[in-house]
């Protein structure tokens, strides 16, 4: 099994949710974020003096899939989350080891 | 029909003028409480908020204190005659005399030196609303001390500083003083509050030291929304401010309201339109904007029932103008540049209330009258106007006017420095330790701003429940 690690544009989130699903993922974890990467931050001014703001606000999603799933979810997500503009995020593949559904204690794929 | 007998007012006392008392001494106290507390809560950073806010609340609860034991006499009783009449000596200051008694708060309220026409409200209206205006004072200037004084020296700073700068400079203007007899004129406080809380600010800051080069540096403000909420308040609530200030629900307080909302509807957009045009980022900037609406609400209030409303339009755009200018370039040279007043207070009050004070000298239209104010011009029936160089041709009142500023500078300027001093001996420092001002809230109060909630719950009952609560 595998976890689909991706940052995305927080306004893409919906885009990628959608396309998840039409994946046939049943899950999937988000959570708020910031960093920097070639984008780079922006700049705020308060009271006439400028404030740089490194990090911007990201998506981190988390989905853990099955092994042969993977090429086609990555893909999903890749046309869900592009803009085609700097900033548009990145996502990777990491091998998990198990996996356990808490209120079932099913193991294995049959968790997911 | 009511017989005259059955209403419960004694014949001096108008139930109008009093109400409108009441209620504009209402609407300036809501300007510190919450307005400034919640302006200045949301400037800082949110690690300052919540001593921000303690300072404020804490600061006017002491002036009140203050008031009620010595402050209002001081400042607005009878004058103390430490030289020959007429003399710097014979009008500076009141009696350390407190409101104790039954008839000093139900009695007829009535000036210090016995030149105003008497007042139709009782001594209780007239204390309480001068109060709010001398709790603002110091609650204005904690702006510029934010982020590092330590609190125990605030608790020390508020009675001294309103006893010994904020007592005399309105016994002098206000009180029936020596300025108010050279006919200087302040009408709702450009130069007792607003000058003065900007030259407090600038001095106690440079002796106290800057913050944090971290915090200066981080310094972006914690909610714009607060600031919005406390910007509010503080422009409607300055509708109290200045249209309380003729102390009869008549004319002139009414026009006060008008020229005040002009003067601040023209300050807002004078400022927007330098940011647009002639600032470095081209942006029109929400914390710009409420700079240029205090530039206009404080430099009208010296002037506020004394212009017309084309006056009240030029000293809109003229403190606006002049305050942006010296906020984008005079803050870049020495001393300025040297001080570290976290919020600007030198600039929005100080020299918009200087403009305002020195402004009245010149666009004043004598045919705006004041009922009940006393001074030079004091023309026996009541009435009482201005004369500004635009409609007198003579520079006399602008003389006047900038005598007394000048004395408020430098009154303010050495009295503050000998508190500062003096509280900084009794205390071995002004400031938190370093520690602590990397904290900043939680350190000095164990509070914060937006507590962060706990995720679950308590596993055990805790032994102080009793168990019927279990």
């Amino acid at each position: 099994m595998k976890i689909v690690t991706a940052v995305v544009k927080p306004f893409k989130l919906d885009e990628v949710k959608t396309a998840v699903k039409d994946v046939g993922i049943t899950g999937m974890t988000v959570t708020q974020a910031r960093g920097f990467g070639h984008a780079g931050g922006h700049i705020e001014i308060y009271r006439g003096k400028e404030y740089e703001f490194d990090f911007v606000d990201k998506i981190r999603v988390e989905i853990i899939c099955t092994d042969e799933l993977v090429d086609t979810l990555i893909d999903a997500i890749v046309q869900a989350a592009r803009t085609d503009t700097i900033g548009d995020g990145v996502a990777w593949v990491t091998d998990i080891e198990h996996v356990v559904r808490i209120r079932t204690n099913e193991r294995g794929p049959s968790a997911l | 029909m009511l017989s005259a007998v059955n209403i419960p007012y004694p014949h001096w006392l108008n139930p109008a003028d009093n109400t409108w008392q009441l209620t504009a001494a209402t609407l300036v106290g809501l300007m510190s409480l919450p307005g400034l507390a919640v302006l200045y809560g949301g400037l800082v950073r949110k690690k300052w908020i919540v001593n921000t806010m303690l300072m404020i609340f804490s600061g006017f609860s002491i002036t009140l204190i203050v008031w009620m034991l010595w402050g209002y006499n001081l400042a607005f009783g009878p004058l103390a005659h430490f030289g020959a009449t007429g003399s710097f000596w014979s009008g500076f200051i009141g009696h350390f005399t407190p409101l104790a008694t039954a008839s000093s708060e139900q009695g007829q309220a009535v000036s210090g030196a016995n030149t105003l026409i008497p007042f139709h409200f009782p001594t209780a209206t007239l204390a309480y609303f001068q109060f709010v205006f001398a709790a603002i004072t110091p609650l204005l200037f904690v702006g510029a001390f934010v982020g590092r004084l330590k609190f125990k020296a605030w608790l020390l700073i508020v009675p001294l500083w309103i006893t010994g700068v904020y007592c005399v400079n309105a016994a002098l203007l206000w009180g029936g003083g020596f300025f108010a007899q050279k006919g200087a004129v302040d009408f709702s406080g450009g130069y007792v509050i607003h000058l003065s809380a900007g030259v407090a600010a600038f001095t106690g800051a440079a002796i106290l030291g800057p913050r944090r080069w971290q915090d200066r540096e981080n310094a972006f403000p914690s909610n714009l929304m607060m600031v919005a909420v406390g910007a509010g308040i503080i422009w409607l609530g300055w509708n109290g401010f200045n249209g309380g200030d003729p102390f009869y629900a008549g004319a002139s307080a009414a026009s006060a309201v008008l020229n005040t909302n002009v003067a601040t509807a023209v300050g807002v957009i004078t400022w927007l339109l330098w940011d647009m045009f002639l600032s470095k980022q081209k942006k029109p900037t929400f914390l710009g904007a409420i700079n240029g609406m205090l530039c206009g609400l404080v430099a009208i209030t010296p002037s506020a029932g004394f212009v017309n409303g084309t006056g009240a339009i030029f000293v809109g755009l003229i403190s606006s103008t002049v305050v942006w200018f010296a906020w984008n370039y005079l803050s870049k040279v020495r001393p300025f540049s040297k001080v570290d007043d976290a919020l600007g207070v030198v600039y929005t009050h100080g020299i918009a209330g200087l403009i305002g004070g020195l402004l009245v000298g010149i666009l004043a239209d004598p045919h705006m009258t004041e009922y009940g104010v006393a001074g030079k011009h004091y023309k026996g029936s009541g009435e009482f106007s201005v004369s500004g160089w635009f409609y007198g041709h003579s520079f006399h009142q602008l003389w006047e006017q900038f005598l007394a500023a000048a004395w408020i500078i430098c009154w303010t300027a050495t009295a503050t420095a000998i508190i500062f001093y003096f509280v900084k001996w009794v205390l071995g420092g002004l400031r938190e330790d370093e520690e602590t001002l990397r904290i900043g809230d939680v350190a000095i109060h164990e509070e914060e701003a937006y507590p962060e909630p706990t995720f679950g719950e308590p596993l055990d009952t805790p032994s102080h429940l009793h168990s019927d609560n279990v």
